[in-house]
């Protein structure tokens, strides 16, 4: 299950920035954009049901498997084609690729369960857009109001 | 196998708690808690790197003693008995008076309570820690006001809110778990008010965004009672069971019109208006408020109107209302109520009042106890510039970072016969010291801390302190015993049971009891519950009802003149944490914030040809600082922001002062801003 961001509610506090990193030990994969101080975006990977950096990946490191874009660490170059691939910009390489993995052996992953503000959750699509729903028509109820 | 040892978070009040992991004695990793009530498993950037402070290099292992600039080590034998000579050496020759001894808001509940009793045992009243600079209003004001000084309401019932008025709180950096509280009482309908004078990350949840002139809050909240007086607002049943004081409250804000209001705060009165209406109108409106409200010389004032507006539309003592103060440190709350305060003795007895001399002079067996305040932590400082003060006993706190006007504050401590400071860490105030003593961090020891909920919390011990560093409690216990003082206690439970016996809020809150998320105080009697909301039926006050005190506004201390135009405002940011001790010795948090900077509007910066980035000098009539612009639209024009977790923001800031409780003016000074090249 990929991980579910809900830009309305991301304070920029860059608190799983710090998790993700703790928990992978170098680097992390998830960064925080803030933008022109007015909001901030959670950059995490999405693994995307057609992956274009799986696609990219001649090594074979990057496999689409059921619902996520695994990484095999034994198998990256480092050539960084999956950076040029990525079209949200969130893959990055630091000797070889940086790459999400959902925190496999955890029970959610350490960015979701660290967001003070729960602008990350882990949900199926029709979760999400279950709640995207809910929400709108709890906004029609109170006149417009978000 | 790997033990997980839980603790408390030690950085600021929300009381987040999170597993150690610990293999072979040494700390692994940290797992978050998820059913802990007040932060259901998250943790902020920084408590996820907390253990890259407890494995830090720059740790203090031995005792150190300073001659001129040598440093040499010693033995713990050497530190203590040079510690307790000196000490009483001044005793004898300068009386007690000469002796200041600041606690810590990051200790425990019970060394705090052992820090307050060792100053009183030796006779001194000169003890307090940092609530002063920071919540100091609070206990002042709210006491006055509703007779007690804690939060109201727990975090969870902010998600019963109907209104949530933010005011002078940057708590999405500060504290970002209330965040989550927030957004779970916005997605169920409730109306977000902000009002700060810079545009923050709390500012993106509001619905309503007033961004006042700093200083200016008195105005704002005065205005705002009075729409809810003039619209028919207030709650009139209420008023009339549970307070006094309404008539005269009611004239004193007659001419405070939003128009007026306007014209001093700069928010629009209309916006004055509709935010009044959400907040009085509403079924159950709270009001968190932070150091933007406390840290002026109308720090009391300030607190004192916001009691004022809860008040007068009923909004306290109800699931979703009350008035939520948000303490700064992990230990604050528990600081005060252990009585490391100037002016009370545990459970708030009053320091002047002989009846509360008398209690604890015969519950600790003392033949004499000193009476009336002390001087504050800010006094203290003074104090020993002119002498008064020969001698300090500084546990756990940066006086030399943290106090305003830090020039002033180095003088001071140099001209003390005898510094003695006890820390983790060399930090800037352990520099000027005559010996250092190494203490144990948060996950090196065991006891109690009160959240900001007043949520009492039991931390467990994980791992060893490093080298020869103790437990803040073994050094006091030992400190007081070569004084010839009767402090003797094996552990924290030894001391939990003296304060159970002598602080009635926390009686029923013994070590048995506390397991995951504590009790909440006042908690009575060991049968008790814990009490999650105050005030829900009258107030601890004589007659218990609430005192409605009128308050006007004053400017304040500083106005912009020619030479210093703009207003400096400072606070803190989402990566570190006050003096900056910890934080800055974080990697992986000064990856992501590594230096001082200042916020400045992009028009002020044109006009003073800076750019972002640039390198700029800010001054004060106290002194000048480097630092790296931030040209951004989240300060208005003639407004300029520092954080204060770098040496530098304090050289600038005032020595104005509350009249009333003794906090100075951190969000309110006139600087001058230009390129230093």
């Amino acid at each position: 299950m990929p991980i579910y961001v809900d830009v309305s509610r991301c304070v920029g506090c860059r608190s799983c920035e710090v998790a993700c990193q703790r928990v992978h030990s170098v680097t992390g994969h998830i960064r925080v954009g803030i933008q022109d101080d007015l909001a901030s975006v959670p950059l995490v990977c999405h693994h995307c049901q057609e992956p274009t950096c799986a696609m990219a990946c001649y090594s074979g490191a990057l496999i689409h498997e059921g619902e996520r874009t695994s990484f095999d660490l034994n198998k990256c170059t480092g050539c960084g084609l999956c950076t040029l691939a990525c079209p949200f910009g969130i893959i990055h390489v630091q000797k070889v690729a940086q790459k999400c993995d959902l925190c496999s052996g955890r029970e959610a992953p350490a960015c979701v369960t660290t967001c003070p503000a729960q602008a990350l959750s882990m949900m199926t699509y029709e979760e999400a857009t279950t709640r995207l729903r809910s929400l709108a028509a709890a906004v029609v109820v109170r006149g417009g109001r978000a | 196998m790997p033990r997980s040892v839980p603790t408390i978070c030690p950085y600021c009040g929300a009381g987040c708690g999170f597993y150690v992991n610990v293999e072979k004695g040494r700390a692994t990793n940290i797992e978050y808690m998820a059913d802990h009530p007040a932060s259901e498993g998250a943790l902020c950037s920084k408590a996820n790197a907390s253990l890259e402070v407890l494995y830090h290099p720059d740790r203090l292992l031995h005792p150190v003693k300073r001659s001129g600039d040598q440093l040499t080590r010693i033995s713990w034998d050497e530190a203590l008995e040079a510690a307790a000579r000196g000490l009483a050496g001044t005793l004898r020759r300068f009386g007690p008076d000469a002796i200041g001894i600041l606690s810590s808001s990051k200790c425990s509940n019970e060394e705090n309570y052992l820090i307050q009793k060792l100053a009183r045992l030796l006779g001194t009243r000169n003890v307090d820690n940092c609530a002063r600079l920071c919540h100091a209003p609070s206990v002042v004001g709210l006491n006055r006001s509703l007779g007690a000084a804690g939060m109201t309401n727990p975090f969870a019932d902010l998600a019963n809110s109907r209104c949530i008025f933010v005011i002078g709180s940057n708590l999405a950096e500060n504290h970002p778990v209330m965040s989550r509280w927030i957004h779970k009482a916005r997605s169920k309908g409730a109306i977000v008010i902000v009002a700060d004078p810079r545009r923050t990350p709390t500012s993106w949840m509001a619905d309503h965004f007033l961004q006042l002139r700093p200083g200016t809050d008195v105005a704002l909240i005065n205005a705002m009672a009075s729409v809810a007086i003039e619209q028919g607002l207030i709650d009139r049943q209420f008023l009339d069971l549970w307070t006094c004081g309404y008539q005269e409250l009611k004239s004193s804000v007659k001419d405070c019109t939003p128009s007026w209001a306007e014209g001093i705060t700069g928010v629009p009165a209309e916006d004055i208006v509709s935010a009044a209406q959400a907040y009085a109108a509403s079924p159950a409106s709270s009001i968190l408020y932070s150091m933007g409200i406390t840290q002026h010389t109308t720090g009391t004032d300030n607190v004192q109107a916001l009691a004022n507006l809860a008040l007068i539309c009923g909004q306290i003592g109800r699931e979703g209302t009350g008035l939520l103060p948000l303490r700064g440190q992990n230990n604050v709350q528990g600081a005060c109520d252990m009585g490391a305060l100037a002016e009370f003795y545990p459970g708030y007895r009053r320091a002047d009042d002989p009846s509360s001399i008398e209690h604890f002079r015969q519950a600790w067996s003392a033949s004499d106890l000193p009476v009336g305040r002390g001087l504050t932590a800010t006094e203290m400082i003074d104090a020993a510039a002119d002498g008064r003060i020969r001698a300090m006993y500084i546990v756990g706190e940066d006086p030399v970072n943290s106090e305003p006007h830090g020039g002033h504050t180095i003088t001071a401590l140099e001209s003390l016969d005898l510094l003695v400071v006890q820390d983790i860490f060399m930090t800037a105030t352990a520099s000027h010291a005559d010996l250092v003593l190494p203490a144990a961090a948060w996950a090196e020891k065991e006891g109690t801390y009160t959240s900001t909920e007043r949520r009492v919390q039991w931390s467990c011990r994980a791992v060893d302190p490093p080298g020869e560093a103790r437990t803040d409690l073994q050094i006091v216990c030992s400190l007081g015993k070569r004084l010839g003082l009767p402090l003797d206690y094996p552990d924290a439970s030894a001391v939990l049971a003296e304060i159970n016996r002598l602080v009635p809020a926390y009686q029923g809150i013994t070590r048995d009891r506390l397991g995951p998320g504590g009790l909440i105080w006042p908690c009575p009697s060991v049968n008790h519950p814990g009490t999650p909301i105050l005030h829900s039926s009258g107030f601890k006050t004589a007659d218990g009802r609430a005192t409605l005190l009128p308050v006007h506004y004053r400017p304040p201390a500083e106005k912009p003149s020619e030479r210093f135009p703009f207003t400096l405002t400072t606070g803190r940011i989402a990566l570190h944490h006050n003096a900056g001790s910890m934080t800055r010795r974080s990697p992986s948090l000064m990856q992501r914030a590594p230096n001082l900077f200042v916020e400045i509007n992009p028009a002020d910066a044109a006009r003073l040809q800076i750019e972002d980035g640039d390198d700029v000098e800010v001054s004060t009539a106290r002194g000048r600082t480097r630092a790296a612009a931030r040209t951004t639209g989240r300060v208005s024009r003639g407004v300029v922001f520092m954080p204060f977790h770098f040496p530098g923001t304090n050289i600038l800031t005032p020595d104005a002062r509350d009249s009333q409780a003794g906090i100075p003016e951190f969000k309110v000074a006139a600087c001058n801003i230009s390129r230093s090249d």
